[in-house]
């Protein structure tokens, strides 16, 4: 069996695979503010749920902002492992859009799935999962909810800052002259789509684009996206675990270096 | 960690550079207590022609470098800032003008003229006029046009410049009282162009594989060509280091152990953030060019040594056309055997990275070079994030890795 560990900066992923690269089990725990300590706890879990120990994996890779804190045979890069992931689920992707805690990224990859481009936002949290934190605290909705709120707006607000802390001052600006909650949610949707949407377009969207990270499961920002770009994203059924994915499909071609 | 501390093998005669550095500013106390000119100067105003009048010339771009690289620039960064200077004005600037503001208390004695060369950063008129209002301190403005073809060099654009060389002398004789010598400004641009060619041709030999010479060495090693052209200390440094790279070379010995990619690197430095250079070094990648380096190389005819002073103020890359600026670094992707680019977006210096992105495109579409561009500041610590540009340079060289 084979591990790949993403520590990212909102939760940290863990993915176990069979040498087939067949997924075994995955595990999800929030990051907090220390990655030995989360990254033990995510491999403890999903050992558990798959009734394996630790003396099963033969190899262990990780990833993500915390990588260097894992406990593991080797690291590798976020873009890396997202690309590998992607391209083992579906390999007509050639354009790779991955919204996280704290950073957005835009892949483009060749049919062998490799990196050919990418970029990443820079040091402004605007763009990632950060922000809609921040924005669910202030509207005093909880993340999950803000998906079904999305849908129920009727005319979404114009956001215009860049920055997180004007946006949030704007939001309740919106909301104190009587704008709905629901389009305050609609409209940052959109505002994040637009910021990846100007993000990407410098390695612009190759068919076909796939959507990553823990954001992609906000099915209001993936409206908001796909209509941005004007194409249909794919979806992995959880977005969250494809660079932990990745790690675990690096594990293997590591392994396989290592014994030959 | 102590293997990749043996990895590498920073040049000798780079660890000279420090006390070049302090011996240069302590002699500028030295000549203003014997009652001699000091001048600020930008770093493209021709030093050449102040020292055939017995001016030396400091360069505050230099020293905001210098605090940058030695962690003390806040305490300039944050005078300028109190003093209402934005934070998006460019980094060096405020650090001038914090240290003006504060007194001049340290490394750089208080200038007796201010002279600046406009040539290719349009920061320098307005930060010089202020400095000469805040301080009071007679200015001199040139102005070069930008190089639009080749032609400009030899044309009316060159002569504009001479005249302007002429006028500084004037004015300087005229309304300073000083005195010209014109043939120390021959035997000083002989010096000026022995260094330059010094230097260039230790800048050939990172063609050579493995790479002789590494980032954080040219990076240091530029200093004598800035401030110190047309002096004897600087050619006898370059000397020594274009010996002490020869020998690297005979031996078949890099600057690193294990060469794997060999990049160009455009931009300015980020003084406070060396150990950036070490952090690609220690996996694999070695600077093998950057314009940066060539910034200040410029051969002079001493038989014309106005015209090819004038000559080398017009020729500064980021003065040239853009156009020719890519055909540089397309000659250099060749030339130095390139396996990628790292651009440095410099929030301090928009006419260093406004074009960066076509230059880019073009790599990666006509040249299929890999490129990297990150954001930052060369000098103000505070734009940095080290974390996420890490993140990108460990996707970048795993990109390269698979290639």
């Amino acid at each position: 069996m084979y591990a790949g560990i993403d520590a990212g900066a909102s939760a940290t992923k863990a993915v176990i695979v069979d040498k087939e690269s067949q997924i075994i089990s995955y595990a999800i725990v929030p990051s907090g503010i220390n990655f030995k300590v989360s990254s033990k706890e995510v491999l403890r879990k999903v050992l558990t749920s798959s009734s394996l120990s630790l003396e099963d994996i033969a190899y262990t890779v990780s990833t993500g902002y915390g990588r260097a804190l894992v406990n593991a045979n080797a690291t590798s890069s976020e873009i890396t492992c997202i690309s590998r992931g992607v391209h083992k689920l579906f390999p007509s992707v050639r354009t790779i859009i991955d919204v996280g805690g704290q950073d957005s990224k835009a892949i483009r990859i060749d049919e062998n799935g490799r990196v050919l481009d990418f970029v990443m936002n820079d040091k402004c949290a605007a763009g990632t999962g950060r922000f809609l934190e921040v924005m669910s605290n202030i509207l005093g909705k909880p993340i999950e909810e803000l998906s079904r709120l999305h849908f129920k707006a009727s005319k979404p607000i114009k956001i215009s800052s860049t920055c997180t802390v004007f946006a949030e001052s704007e939001v309740i600006s919106h909301i104190s002259q009587g704008s709905e909650i629901t389009d305050a949610i609609a409209g940052l949707h959109e505002a994040i789509a637009e910021r990846i949407y100007t993000m990407s377009s410098r390695i612009g969207f190759e068919k076909d684009v796939a959507l990553t990270g823990g954001v992609a499961k906000n099915k209001g920002f993936v409206d908001a996206l796909s209509k941005k770009i004007g194409l249909t994203l794919t979806l992995p059924k959880e977005p969250q675990i494809v660079c932990a994915f990745g790690a675990a499909l690096a594990a293997i071609k590591k392994r396989m270096e290592v014994v030959s | 960690m102590s293997s990749q501390r043996e990895k590498r093998r920073g040049l000798q005669a780079t660890r000279k550079i420090g006390e070049l550095i302090m011996a240069h500013f302590s002699k500028a106390w030295d000549v203003k207590a014997q009652g001699k000119p000091v001048a600020w100067i930008t770093v493209f105003t021709p030093v050449e022609l102040l020292y055939a009048m017995d001016v030396y010339p400091v360069a505050p771009e230099h020293f905001g470098a210098m605090c940058s690289a030695r962690g003390f620039i806040m305490e300039f960064l944050e005078e300028a800032e109190k003093s209402g200077y934005s934070q998006s004005l460019c980094s060096y600037s405020r650090c001038g003008l914090g240290y003006a503001i504060s007194g001049m208390k340290g490394l750089m004695p208080p200038p007796d003229f201010l002279v600046t060369f406009r040539n290719s950063c349009d920061v320098y008129v307005k930060w010089w006029q202020s400095l000469s209002m805040h301080l009071g301190t007679p200015l001199f403005v040139g102005e070069a046009p930008y190089v639009l073809a080749r032609e400009d060099l030899d044309n009316y654009v060159l002569d504009y410049v001479v005249k302007q060389l002429e006028q500084l002398i004037k004015t300087a004789e005229e309304k300073f009282g000083l005195k010209f010598d014109m043939e120390r400004l021959v035997s000083t641009v002989k010096l000026s162009d022995k260094a330059s060619e010094l230097w260039l041709e230790t800048l050939k030999l990172r063609r050579i594989k493995p790479c002789p010479l590494g980032g954080r060495d040219s990076a240091s090693d530029i200093f004598p060509l800035v401030v110190m052209q047309g002096t004897n200390e600087a050619v006898k440094f370059y000397e020594e280091l274009l010996g002490e790279v020869k020998e690297k070379v005979d031996k078949r010995e890099g600057i690193i152990e294990n060469e794997r990619f060999r990049l160009l690197f455009d931009g300015i430095w980020l003084w406070y953030a060396f150990d950036l250079i070490k952090y690609f070094e220690d996996r694999g990648a070695v600077f093998v060019y950057e314009p940066y380096s060539e910034a200040w190389a410029c051969r002079l005819d001493a038989s014309k040594p106005l015209e090819s002073i004038a000559r080398k103020i017009l020729s500064m890359g980021l003065n040239v056309d853009i156009d020719l600026r890519i055909e540089r670094f397309l000659e250099s992707i060749k030339e130095f055997q390139v396996d990628g680019a790292v651009l440095f977006s410099n929030r301090s210096c928009k006419s260093w990275s406004a074009p960066q992105l076509v230059t880019a495109d073009i790599l990666s579409k006509e040249f299929n070079v890999p490129y990297l561009i990150f954001e930052a500041d060369m000098a103000d610590p505070r734009q940095y994030a080290e974390v996420q540009i890490k993140n990108r340079i460990d996707a970048f060289l795993e990109v390269l890795g698979e290639r």
